[in-house]
């Protein structure tokens, strides 16, 4: 390895605290925290996709923030092109802020109602450039078609657009300042699926277009076969699973990215005589206790599981492939279908 | 053959707000017999939450407004009910399952008393003191369906006709429906159910909510459980469990169910006879293995394809040009039309075609589409 990678994320942490009431104060209670994300460590290259998928409550958005700098982190670093980025701040965090940009979830919420869509996706041009209105204009009607939008529409507002519309803009915020790392988090789940199929192509073209990397984050499984090149997968906080997409989607080894595998409704009519087999709920990220996050819903748990963190370590047979399970080697040949149960049994 | 639990027909709803005119449903005509389960996509706008609201009559209106047909349940056309009897066929009748779980429980009141409102409900109608819905003909919920299953628990022993009047007049003080609900809490898998009683709706998670507004609808063991997109606000896995959920309860009860969702993955797993929708109109129906397999209108060819499936590397994803049309400023003519590739002048101006059968077959059951070209969809790559 000659050129550091992109983005560097080294064993980051972020932790929420929880309140504590009066009461437990004066009691001496000592303070909570929610493990949001703990002990993240993986790389983008640069021009390359890294899917992240997990579901509501993994940390994946929270990871998303931390990249973008919009949280700051309770331990770690974060790299950037070889530079630490995780103190930046002031003016030097402006400037950086022009290499990574965000596409976020809500197409509503993340547009300023009061804007026109020159100004909205303008807006990050005039912050890092400080150019005046007709020359940020000029280069929004340039971006616009690259976007999928008709050069036109730089005057109308955001609520005169649909959701794909809406996501389209967002999309040309963000490209607005020609970024190195955009963070996509979750920019089709509000969508419907054939606007997500244009979303989706959209993304691809301007990557191979642009050569900037993403950072997909989605629970959407099928999107992230579309779009990533490599695959992390998140539960609760850590890293589960990392490699490449192939080796991830198709041959799966922890049995949570198994359990996700086969939770995800296919267009398969014969689906219908099946029953999904992990129980459970997610469970709390609340101070979690040592071992194995999804011990509790794991259906090849043993003893060790309960008490031992299991550490991300490279998979025998495959460098790219990082696998946070103690029974990885047993559990490698298990297919994801086999989660499934055919009705009737229990 | 038995008789359909809900027929529609011919159902047209407009909404009228400062803008025009919105055709939210047009024409739209189906039928739910017992234990069949009748799946409804479709895409956001497309009419099919719409739908599903107004057969229980539970549309505002206004705005909303039911130009024309009928929905007849249990032999009782619902358009024309008044509508001071319309909660008699809400709960007992027909019980609804909304897609967010969090805003359909009432978050001042714990999960016990919200359970035991429903079961009260229930008893009190079936033992005469609170009036239920009669419908024409002198069959009250008889719940004829095919004699359920013997695993059913509580909820199959009260389904059988008779069995419920003695032991329904008892228990008119709270506490006596714990038995009940605790019964209903189990029947929805929830573990640990007596702690979970005392809770609020906050302190459960999302699939945990599904499940006590599942166990809600169920406790007052409707003939029709309409579930307007019950797993689209849950998270992959926990979706699996649901519907799994679902899908051994549907086979458990017997209930007639209308399942509307846009995920099309969902609706495989889950229907009997599916119905696809497009700007307000009923485009295709059919059991659900042939519309998937060999799809007969160009929209629902369309929308399989745009499903996410593939890499990058494998080429870019199919996708359905154009835009969903406004419904406030609708052309005759197919809806399609613009979007369509088979698309004719013949498409534009002719009125909408009608659902035409495809092939022979027992007639509810046959694959019906509103295209004119069903043939020529099935060539298209």
């Amino acid at each position: 390895m000659n050129a550091p990678p992109l983005l560097e994320l080294d064993r980051v942490q972020k932790f929420f605290p929880i309140s504590r009431s009066v009461s437990e104060y004066f009691a001496g209670r000592p303070g909570r925290n929610i493990h949001a994300v703990d002990g993240v460590s993986l790389t983008v290259g640069s021009g390359e996709t890294l899917g992240l998928i997990g579901e509501s409550g993994s940390g994946k958005t929270t990871l998303g923030w931390l990249v973008c700098r919009l949280h700051s982190v309770t331990g770690g670093r974060i790299r950037f092109g070889g530079e630490d980025v995780t103190e930046l701040a002031g003016p030097a965090l402006r400037a950086w802020r022009r290499n990574v940009q965000v596409v976020f979830q809500d197409p509503v919420g993340s547009l300023d109602p009061r804007l026109r869509v020159w100004q909205i996706a303008g807006e990050p041009l005039r912050a890092q450039g400080g150019l005046g209105k007709s020359e940020v204009r000029r280069r929004v009607r340039d971006l616009l078609p690259s976007v999928g939008l008709p050069p036109d529409c730089l005057d109308q507002y955001a609520y005169e657009f649909s959701g794909g519309g809406r996501q389209r803009i967002s999309l040309a915020r963000a490209l607005s300042v020609s970024p190195r790392l955009v963070v996509l988090d979750e920019p089709t789940s509000a969508l419907d699926v054939a606007v997500q199929a244009q979303i989706l192509n959209r993304l691809v073209e301007l990557q191979r277009a642009r050569r900037m990397a993403y950072l997909l984050i989605t629970h959407n499984v099928a999107a992230v076969r579309y779009v990533a090149d490599r695959v992390a997968v998140m539960y609760l906080g850590q890293l589960v699973e990392l490699g490449s997409m192939r080796a991830v989607l198709d041959r799966p080894v922890h049995p949570y990215t198994k359990a996700l595998i086969a939770a995800v409704p296919a267009l398969d009519v014969r689906r219908r005589r099946t029953r999904y087999r992990i129980g459970g709920d997610v469970p709390t990220l609340i101070d979690p206790k040592p071992g194995c996050r999804f011990a509790a819903r794991c259906p090849f748990v043993i003893d060790r599981c309960r008490v031992e963190d299991p550490p991300l370590t490279a998979y025998p047979g495959d460098p790219e492939r990082l696998v946070a399970c103690h029974r990885a080697e047993e559990v490698r040949d298990i297919a994801p279908s086999e989660l499934l149960a055919p009705a009737g049994a229990s | 053959m038995t008789d359909p639990v809900l027929t529609v027909e011919g159902l047209t709803v407009n909404y009228s707000v400062g803008a025009g005119t919105f055709h939210a449903l047009q024409d739209v005509s189906l039928e739910i017999r017992p234990g069949e389960v009748v799946g409804i996509v479709g895409e956001t706008g497309c009419g099919k939450s719409t739908l599903g609201h107004a057969i229980p009559r539970l549309l505002p209106e206004p705005p909303a407004r039911i130009e024309s047909g009928r929905i007849v349940f249990r032999g009782t056309d619902l358009v024309t009910v008044p509508r001071w009897k319309l909660p008699m066929v809400r709960g007992t009748g027909i019980a609804m399952i909304f897609q967010e779980p969090l805003n359909s429980l009432n978050p001042a009141f714990r999960v016990y008393d919200q359970l035991a409102e429903a079961v009260r409900i229930r008893r009190l109608r079936e033992s005469g003191r609170l009036p239920m819905f009669r419908p024409d003909r002198d069959d009250p919920f008889d719940y004829s369906r095919p004699p359920p299953p013997p695993k059913g628990g509580t909820l199959a022993n009260a389904i059988v006709p008779g069995g419920v009047t003695a032991e329904a007049v008892q228990g008119r003080r709270l506490g006596s429906y714990r038995d009940d609900v605790l019964e209903y809490l189990r029947l929805v898998r929830i573990n640990d159910p007596e702690t979970v009683l005392g809770l609020y709706p906050h302190e459960l998670s999302g699939g945990m909510r599904q499940r006590v507004m599942i166990a809600m609808a169920l406790s007052e063991k409707p003939s029709l459980l309409i579930a307007d997109e019950p797993t689209s606000a849950l998270d992959v896995t926990i979706q699996a469990q649901v519907l799994t959920l679902l899908k051994e309860l549907i086979d458990e009860i017997h209930t007639a169910v209308l399942f509307i969702s846009h995920d099309l993955g969902v609706i495989a797993e889950t229907v009997d006879l599916l119905g696809v929708m497009y700007a307000g109109r009923l485009v295709e129906i059919g059991p659900a293995a042939e519309v998937f397999e060999s799809p007969r209108h160009p929209y629902t060819k369309a929308l399989l394809r745009a499903t996410p499936n593939r890499s990058k590397a494998e080429g870019a994803l199919d996708t359905i040009p154009g835009a969903v049309p406004n419904l406030s400023r609708l052309r005759p003519g197919c809806r399609f039309q613009p979007r369509c590739v088979l698309a004719r002048p013949v498409c534009a101006n002719d009125p909408h075609p009608p659902l035409v059968p495809i092939g022979f077959g027992p007639a509810p059951a046959v694959h019906r589409t509103a295209c004119l070209f069903p043939e020529e969809v099935a060539q298209l790559p």
